[in-house]
């Protein structure tokens, strides 16, 4: 697992923090790609480049939360896929 | 009963059925449901398979909510509905009109719907764990299901429409509110066959979240008062007045 020590808060409060993963990242932003029907090899590849570069930012802070890391990696998906970073965004509005 | 009758009678239920399409709940687990199923690159067959479950279960729940209701009505009011059913009924479609207009969207960014959050949270959690066509028609009647509430509307006013037909108009009446109201779970249907994304059909969803809720509210509104003026005014001034 590939984990930095930063504090993660999550979504109101109301979970308990977790440490920052960029794996679970990765996987996150490779579904949202997969699910406006991206080629695997580019929702591989977009997913590798959006995560490094979401965890370049996280690097040099002690605690982010969940949602600074939703809008950093929307901002940064929107430069390769705007779609996946509508529904990466969004998924969690649609119902 | 007369041709007019016949006519007015399938008119309420195809608004009402229209009414019910414009309700988003099914929509919104539908696309949810396709995109889980996309992100973890379920075959094109077995997606197909699995949102023409969904829709299945919606439509059978709705036939069963509808068969259910008028089959009471029928037990209830053998012979004639009493006018003042009628009344309380437009009545209460034209309440429920006036909540969609308030309350049917939550003021925030996306389509998120009046439902209690932990509602919307199980059906997400189940959209995202449904993998087989089971499970998904299981999800079907689970979404219609919790949208009961603005759904009984126009339901108890199909059935009071319905239970006054012939038996052959009564399963065409049923057939018909089901049709309609399931065209907008079938578009979504064909529109992700045919290769659409779920982030195109979503965005439209938000772009016309406000109109799809004034077109709902605002059908339950006309339908209120057609069936109070056609039910309750015309019987009664057919009939020598109020009083009588």
């Amino acid at each position: 697992m590939n984990m930095l020590v930063i504090d993660v808060i999550k979504r109101n409060g109301r979970r308990p923090n977790e440490t920052y993963d960029t794996d679970k990242l990765q996987r996150s932003i490779r579904a949202a790609c997969l699910s406006v029907r991206s080629p695997e090899g580019e929702a591989e590849t977009i997913s590798k480049k959006v995560a490094a570069a979401v965890t370049t930012w996280c690097e040099k802070k002690a605690t982010v939360t969940s949602q600074d890391i939703r809008r950093i990696t929307s901002k940064q998906l929107e430069r390769y896929h705007p779609e996946a970073a509508y529904i990466y965004q969004h998924h969690r509005t649609i119902i | 009963m007369g041709n007019f009758d016949i006519i007015s009678s399938l008119a309420i239920i195809v608004l009402a059925g229209l009414i019910h399409a414009s309700f988003q709940t099914s929509a919104s687990v539908l696309t949810l449901l396709s995109g889980h199923a996309l992100s973890s690159k379920t075959a094109h067959l077995r997606l197909l398979r699995l949102t023409g479950s969904f829709i299945i279960g919606t439509i059978t729940f709705s036939i069963l909510l509808l068969s259910s209701l008028a089959f009471l009505l029928t037990n209830l009011f053998p012979t004639s509905t009493p006018l003042i059913i009628w009344a309380i009924s437009s009545g209460a479609v034209a309440g429920v009109g006036l909540s969609v207009w308030l309350f049917y969207y939550r003021r925030q960014q996306g389509t998120v719907l009046w439902l209690p959050r932990s509602f919307a949270t199980y059906l997400r959690s189940r959209a995202k764990s449904t993998k087989q066509p089971a499970e998904a028609f299981t999800l079907g009647m689970t979404s219609t299901m919790s949208e009961l509430l603005f759904l009984l509307a126009p339901l108890v006013i199909t059935a009071l429409v319905l239970i006054r037909l012939e038996p052959t108009l009564q399963l065409l009446g049923v057939a018909l509110y089901a049709i309609i109201a399931s065209l907008p779970l079938a578009i979504i249907y064909i529109l992700i066959g045919g290769g659409h994304t779920i982030a195109r059909i979503q965005r439209w969803r938000e772009n016309n979240k406000r109109f799809l809720q004034f077109a709902a509210g605002s059908g339950l509104i006309i339908l209120g008062l057609f069936v109070y003026i056609e039910r309750v005014i015309t019987y009664s001034v057919r009939s020598g007045g109020f009083g009588a």
